[in-house]
């Protein structure tokens, strides 16, 4: 009776085994059978319903060529892309944030939509802002569509600018670095409140945002080269860009980093009016939530573009986005036109459109912004991504970690510049390293 | 000299005292809690820091609902919840009973075993275990998150064990003396007697079931079976904006079943009658 | 009368729900730890490789170290602490209900709701702890932006949560006879006498458990860490060094080689105090 058990047992356990070695070895394929495709997105609670108001759009135009099926990943979005990936139920198509985008096309795990894109009318890569459609690529090739565009742009409070007696900046001619800084420091007061006690107005925030990058690329510096190979971290004009955060971090233009999380994230500086400009994305909804403040709190909004490096260009950090497709729906010309129809659909719902010449739409989505429009126009010209590879997540944990931190908590005191050269040589270790 | 009288009463005093100043450092975050779900979104955040809503605004609330379908979440986790109790508490108490009053060979390295099982981190178990499950067509439900429950699980194992092996020896021999079979000796006698500890690991079961976000966000992709975590997540989004809000509104409401579960069971918790009876 | 197989039948479904459901992915993971894996990608054996790397890396001594540090000071911290909020609940009071739902709550809440609330108590210009040391015009520290302020953040958090272990405690607090501290009493025992002499000894078990417990626990903090990090790599622990490896980096094969090493570190500690179990654990 007992060896029946225990044979019985063996069976069932070498049945489960054999079962699940068995199905892992077939193939991912692309959707469902019959195009009937998955698009994942981080999309969640009320932005999922707005997303799926688009995938209803597309379907019903699709007509029965295709059907588009939402995933939706709350939380944890890469680690159940990757979940699904590695047990080849990939979805078909899913957002990516774009530093991975690099690390996942090597890897092999997203398709090259280069040729769809340079077919396309519309998605053809030049109808992009350069800056944005560089996120999308590796390699020599493109991996992505982005339907997003999000650089950053400097919101100042216009009544604070008044009371202090400062020109306003321009909303599109350029300014630099160090005018930016004269200015943050004419804004740094002290005020009184409503109960007369006094308190601090800051310049700026600066608390690990604006990211490392618009530093260095302030100084004329890069992080990586174009070639995705060689490191600049240690460069000269990397390191003026850090000297430029360490002026802004030890002048007082700015709240301390253990002070700004009183007031629960940075932006909410800005909305007290207890800091006079902000470093904001263009997408940044802060005509909306000043317009729901009572009337006593509520000031205008002015708009001027990033400061000028002392290369003489001006960047603007670019968020960016991108729709990306399973390696199994390399060869499937149905599944590249749905990605194309759902791209069609992002490009009406979020500021900003990538593709040039779009900018318009943006004061249809949200018409607080119409003021904002030529500024907006100008940092997507401006717009700027990393060089992102696939060592980048790494490179960027040490950069936050040790070299922003570290500057953020000792202003003026860190050894940056030995830092830098520090996690220079560790990225070409990881470079090196490559097969 | 105080008499003894008031010396009890000191003790008394001193006693409640420790105990009110203690209750509100536990409860201040539940404070906070509530008091973030019923401001005014600029309220929420100000320098200095308010302790009450200048008024009491319950938009948080409503909104938190039309975020997410918080009940229906609520009752998709009870479900879930319930699947899982019955078997996880009676079948680790089995297992626990078989460790605590049996010998048998290699016990003591089932054990170390047993206890091993928890102390590797489950995140480098977590993708192979969803192959597999995903290769056994299990990718979008609940039965790998609910089924091992029915083979125990090796915290209340554990637990248990420890608290079965507090029972005095005699308790058995008297049972088998009066010709009960082993299985009986368990059911009628130790389970009874164990009550509280049988409703620890009910409410651990629970909590379990009820906080765990990385295993069901991994097993579950339709929202319409999402688990009341998966719900609570949709408050923050990719780039870190939270709705901070509704999202105290909703993990307020979120936590009313456990707190209800945990006031129910402190019944169990009277004092037991054990140990008496049994004289040596 | 209590040998044989009854016992091994008794704990039978333990053992096939091990063979089903842990077995194969242990065997997974054993594998995994020799490889180099992308988690997207496939796995390329590289034998002992990643140890290598690990034992070279500096990460690796800075995170073992800060969890080291954090669990010689949390578990007896917590042990103690729950255990003197049970002893204190198990008395005859009004609302002792009330009290004991109250002392409890804190276990029921996520890591990610403990941490953002503790992100705003430890808030060093406007946090609970600081205003109220403001109160005695004390300049409390930077906590978790102060690198010798990190681990001390955390062991305010892990006090706070301490209480958690309440309910093992109880549970074995109201299985002690009365008749033994009445007898106690009568012989002229004091407050600490009975405590030392007749509850511990019977909650021995249950320390037992609490002290494997909270050993894993402490080795393995992850969630708040997580999220909320600390001033120099003072709050990178161990699991958030493992998990940033695993999924942030994609190098599953070091992240898994980590996690052996973790358990060979927890077994080890257990093994010993297994070992020690007969001396002192009352059965």
């Amino acid at each position: 009776m007992k060896r029946i058990l225990k044979s019985g047992l063996a069976v069932l356990v070498i049945a489960v085994v054999v079962l699940s070695a068995c199905s892992k070895s077939a193939e991912a394929a692309c959707g469902k059978g019959n195009n009937h495709f998955i698009f994942a997105t981080w999309a969640a609670g009320e932005e999922l319903k707005e997303f799926n108001a688009i995938v209803d759009q597309v379907n019903a135009q699709a007509d029965g060529q295709y059907t588009i099926e939402t995933l939706s990943i709350p939380s944890d979005y890469y680690i159940k892309i990757s979940t699904l990936i590695s047990s080849k139920n990939a979805p078909d198509f899913f957002w990516m944030t774009q530093e991975l985008i690099s690390k996942y096309a090597e890897l092999g795990a997203i398709a090259d939509v280069t040729e769809a894109l340079h077919a396309s009318q519309r998605y053809h890569p030049d109808n992009f802002y350069e800056g944005v459609i560089a996120s999308a690529f590796h390699d020599g090739r493109y991996y992505g569509i982005p339907w997003i565009a999000n650089p950053i742009m400097v919101y100042y409070n216009k009544n604070l600018f008044d009371e202090a007696g400062i020109p306003y900046p321009s909303p599109t001619d350029d300014w630099t670095w160090a005018e930016f800084i004269e200015t943050a420091k004419a804004l740094t007061t002290v005020k009184k409140d409503v109960n007369n006690n006094d308190y601090q107005q800051y310049g700026t925030v600066i608390d690990g945002w604006p990211n490392i990058e618009t530093f260095i690329w302030a100084g004329g510096g890069d992080i990586i080269a174009e070639d995705g190979v060689e490191i600049l971290l240690d460069r000269e004009e990397a390191l003026r860009g850090l000297d430029i955060l360490d002026e802004i971090l030890s002048s007082g233009i700015t709240p301390s980093y253990a002070e700004v999380s009183s007031l629960g994230s940075n932006n909410v500086w800005f909305e007290k009016q207890r800091a006079a400009m902000f470093m904001g994305g263009i997408q940044d909804n802060f005509e909306k939530k000043i317009s729901r403040l009572p009337e006593a709190e509520q000031f205008e909004i002015g708009y001027a573009p990033m400061p000028v490096g002392l290369d003489g260009h001006a960047y603007a950090f670019d968020w960016t986005a991108s729709t990306v497709m399973s390696t199994a729906c390399s060869d499937n010309p149905v599944a590249l036109q749905a990605l194309m129809d759902m791209t069609d659909g992002f490009l009406k719902w979020k500021i900003a459109s990538p593709l040039k010449g779009e900018v318009s739409e943006v004061a249809n989505i949200d018409p607080l912004k119409k003021d904002a429009l030529p500024t907006i126009e100008h940092s997507l010209k401006i717009a700027r991504s990393a060089n992102y590879i696939p060592e980048w997540n790494q490179i960027n944990n040490k950069l936050w970690v040790e070299l922003y931190t570290g500057m953020l908590n000792k202003p003026g005191e860190y050894d940056y510049r030995t830092n830098a050269k520090e996690i220079a040589e560790y990225a070409r270790g990881l470079i090196a390293q490559r097969k | 000299m105080i008499n003894a009288k008031t010396q009890n009463l000191i003790w008394r005093f001193l006693l409640y005292a420790v105990l009110i100043l203690g209750s509100a450092a536990m409860l201040m975050p539940f404070f906070w809690m509530i008091s973030t779900a019923l401001k005014i979104e600029s309220d929420i955040f100000t320098i200095p820091i308010k302790w009450i809503p200048s008024t009491l605004y319950w938009g948080n609330f409503t909104r938190a609902f039309e975020v997410v379908p918080i009940f229906h979440y609520m009752f998709n986790t009870f479900v879930m919840a319930l699947l899982k109790i019955g078997g996880e508490v009676f079948v680790s108490a089995l297992v626990a009973y078989g460790f605590a009053r049996y010998q048998f060979r290699f016990k003591n390295v089932l054990f170390m075993i047993m206890l091993a099982t928890m102390m590797l981190p489950y995140e480098v178990t977590m993708i192979p275990t969803f192959i597999i499950w995903s290769n056994l067509g299990f990718a979008d439900s609940y039965v790998p998150l609910v089924l091992p429950a029915y083979f125990g699980s090796a915290t209340f194992i554990f637990f248990l064990r420890m608290y079965f092996e507090t029972f005095p020896r005699e308790l058995e021999e008297s049972a088998v003396i009066d010709g009960a079979r082993p299985l009986g000796i368990f059911i009628r006698i130790f389970l009874p007697l164990s009550k509280a500890a049988l409703f620890t690991i009910a409410l651990w079961s629970f909590m379990g079931t009820w906080n765990d976000l990385l295993g069901q966000l991994i097993y579950i992709n339709t929202p319409a079976k999402y688990t009341i975590q998966l719900g609570l997540a949709a408050f923050s989004n990719m780039t870190g904006e939270t709705l901070w809000g509704p999202l105290m509104a909703a993990s307020f409401i979120a936590l009313i079943p456990i707190i209800c579960f945990l006031l129910f069971a402190q019944r169990y918790f009277a004092e037991g009658i054990k140990m008496t009876g049994i004289k040596g | 009368m209590n040998r044989g197989r009854t016992g091994f039948y008794f704990i039978l479904p333990w053992l096939i729900g091990l063979i089903l459901f842990t077995l194969f992915p242990l065997l997974a993971a054993l594998y995994i730890a020799f490889t180099d894996w992308s988690i997207i990608g496939n796995p390329v054996f590289i034998g002992m490789q990643n140890f290598f790397e690990i034992f070279r890396d500096s990460m690796f001594y800075q995170a073992l170290w800060v969890t080291v540090k954090y669990a010689i000071f949390a578990v007896p911290l917590t042990i103690a602490t729950a255990f003197a909020v049970a002893v204190l609940l198990n008395n005859q009071i009004k609302l002792v209900a009330v009290f004991r739902t109250i002392y409890y709550m804190p276990a029921i809440v996520s890591g990610v709701a403990v941490a953002i609330v503790f992100k705003w108590v430890l808030d060093p210009n406007y946090g609970v702890i600081n205003s109220f040391l403001a109160f005695f015009h004390i300049k409390g520290p930077n906590w978790l932006y102060d690198p010798d302020w990190v681990l001390p953040s955390y062991l305010v958090m892990a006090l706070w949560g301490a209480s958690g272990g309440l309910l093992t405690y109880l549970v074995g607090l109201k299985d002690i006879p009365r008749e033994l501290y009445e007898s106690a009493n009568i012989d002229g025992a004091n407050v600490w006498h009975k405590i030392r002499y007749i509850t511990i000894p019977m909650i021995t078990p249950i320390l037992f458990y609490n002290l494997i417990m909270g050993l894993i626990a402490a080795f393995r903090k992850f969630t708040d860490a997580y999220i909320l990090g600390g001033a120099g790599n003072e709050g990178t622990f161990y699991m958030v060094y493992l998990y940033d490896q695993a999924f942030s980096f994609y190098q599953m094969g070091y992240a898994t080689a980590l996690a052996w090493i973790l358990f060979v570190i927890i077994l080890t500690l257990s093994i010993i105090i297994n070992v020690t179990r007969k001396y002192w654990v009352h059965t």
